[in-house]
């Protein structure tokens, strides 16, 4: 047990180690079929390097899942939902977009400029701000005004389809 | 600001006990004293409120700073497992974000800051500055003037929010300058009573592909730029809060210490006032003796 204790020690010292692939094999490969997760918003951190299962991010490239022991990358995150599945459930956040970074050592930190869980979406109000911004579009604005109410729009419109 | 305001008030109150021995002045002298007791009691009360207000700041802005620290932590873990470095040589600028703010009386958080810039122009005058915050500006015009390619006023009125942080960062991005990398200045918050001047590097795109274990990670050539101003937002966000943070509880050790300053001011004038009040009735009976004595001689 002792042993074990100092092997786990040298490995949290040592994150570098994950880079040269299982040299040391034993109590830390049990632990790691988890991926630990930082969800961190400016105003609020929803989670801190804690163990999830799965992570389902809406990547520009296309919607991912990310396990444990993922190949380390870099995705930009469009406006969407990013699904915890945890091991108690799963819990789904709407993300206004931002990056997703898998790290080495199973590791992923999201960092993205709004995010709240979707059950606190209201439909009606996503349904009303839709309308508000297709009138903007459609109107004759000035070009920013448009360019404006087309992102809002391409975010209620990602909600709304999670919504139902 | 209490100091600067009480020196003279003590030097008045030196001339006044010397004058005190002429009769016709002592009333006057009361007077004075009476009316600087009163001025004092009015600073203290300005400055005790000041401390109420940044105390229940404080809290708001810690809060804020602890959630902003943990958001750039996470933000720039990425350079960490990549082991970036800002690229040496070329003679490049390099680019100091000083994150001070407009308002004063907060002990030396900005002085902090502009003495920590010239230090660096000491060492090496190479680098372009944007300036956050009126305070700071000012320091610094004397000195490094030529330095200053942009600055920025109205920051830090409130806890910074994301968006300012954008606007700034997207400011910055559009300067013309090609800059080896970006520092952003910051007060580092210790503890309620300390805080020292650090820097959060700002890595540009060529030094993020350049880094040693960059390789180890997918990604996408042209996520570099998106990533180097979302990663240029979310520092400077996390510096403002941090440095708001710092200013706040700067603030409210100053005002608690001027308002203990404040409170032996007005112990010391109140002994002072009684005892001048005291020796002029005592040469008010003085007086009256002597003459009644005086007179019942006659």
């Amino acid at each position: 047990m002792n042993s074990l204790r100092i092997a786990r020690a040298a490995l949290r010292a040592r994150p570098a180690a994950i880079r040269a692939p299982l040299q040391r094999r034993g109590y830390a490969e049990a632990v790691s079929d988890k991926i630990k997760l930082s969800l961190s918003l400016p105003h609020q951190s929803i989670y801190k390097s804690q163990d999830a299962v799965q992570v389902n991010i809406p990547a520009v490239s296309g919607e991912m899942g990310v396990l444990a022991n993922h190949v380390p990358s870099i995705e930009q995150l469009k406006p969407g939902v990013v699904e915890v599945i945890e091991e108690s459930g799963s819990k789904r956040f709407f993300l206004s977009g931002g990056f997703a970074v898998v790290q080495p050592n199973s590791a992923l930190s999201i960092n993205a400029v709004e995010g709240y869980p979707l059950e606190d979406f209201s439909p009606e109000a996503v349904r009303a701000q839709i309308a508000e911004a297709q009138k903007v579009a459609n109107g004759s604005g000035s070009e920013q005004d448009i360019a404006e109410a087309k992102i809002e729009l391409e975010v209620l419109e990602s909600i709304q389809a999670h919504l139902k | 600001m209490l100091s600067r305001a009480a020196r003279p008030a003590l030097r008045a109150g030196a001339a006044v006990s010397s004058r005190a021995a002429a009769p016709t002045a002592t009333f006057a002298t009361l007077r004075e004293i009476e009316g600087r007791l009163k001025s004092i009691r009015n600073i203290e009360k300005i400055t005790n409120t000041m401390k109420i207000v940044a105390s229940t700041k404080l809290t708001r802005a810690q809060r804020a700073m602890a959630d902003s620290r943990k958001y750039g932590e996470t933000s720039n873990k990425v350079f960490e497992s990549a082991e970036t470095k800002p690229l040496e040589g070329e003679g490049k600028k390099k680019l100091l974000v000083v994150c001070s703010s407009d308002k004063g009386l907060c002990g030396g958080v900005h002085s902090g800051l502009s003495r920590y810039i010239r230090r660096r122009s000491h060492e090496d005058p190479n680098f372009d500055l944007v300036i956050l915050g009126e305070k700071c500006r000012s320091q610094l015009q004397r000195t490094n003037a030529k330095n200053i390619v942009l600055n920025f006023a109205g920051v830090g009125k409130d806890v910074p929010t994301f968006a300012e942080a954008q606007a700034i960062a997207d400011q910055i991005v559009q300067l013309p300058g090609d800059y080896s990398d970006i520092e952003i200045v910051y007060n580092r918050f210790i503890n309620a009573t300390s805080y020292e001047p650090d820097v959060i590097t700002a890595f540009n795109e060529d030094a993020i592909a350049a880094s040693p274990n960059f390789a180890a990670f997918e990604v996408d050539e042209e996520l570099l730029s998106n990533l180097r101003e979302y990663t240029l937002a979310n520092s400077l966000y996390w510096a403002l809060s941090e440095g708001h943070a710092c200013e706040i509880s700067a603030r409210r050790n100053a005002m608690d210490n001027a308002s203990k300053n404040a409170g032996e001011m007005i112990n010391k004038y109140q002994i002072l006032f009684n005892r001048t009040r005291q020796a002029v009735i005592t040469g008010e009976l003085v007086e009256i003796i002597t003459g009644a004595t005086a007179s019942e001689d006659m």
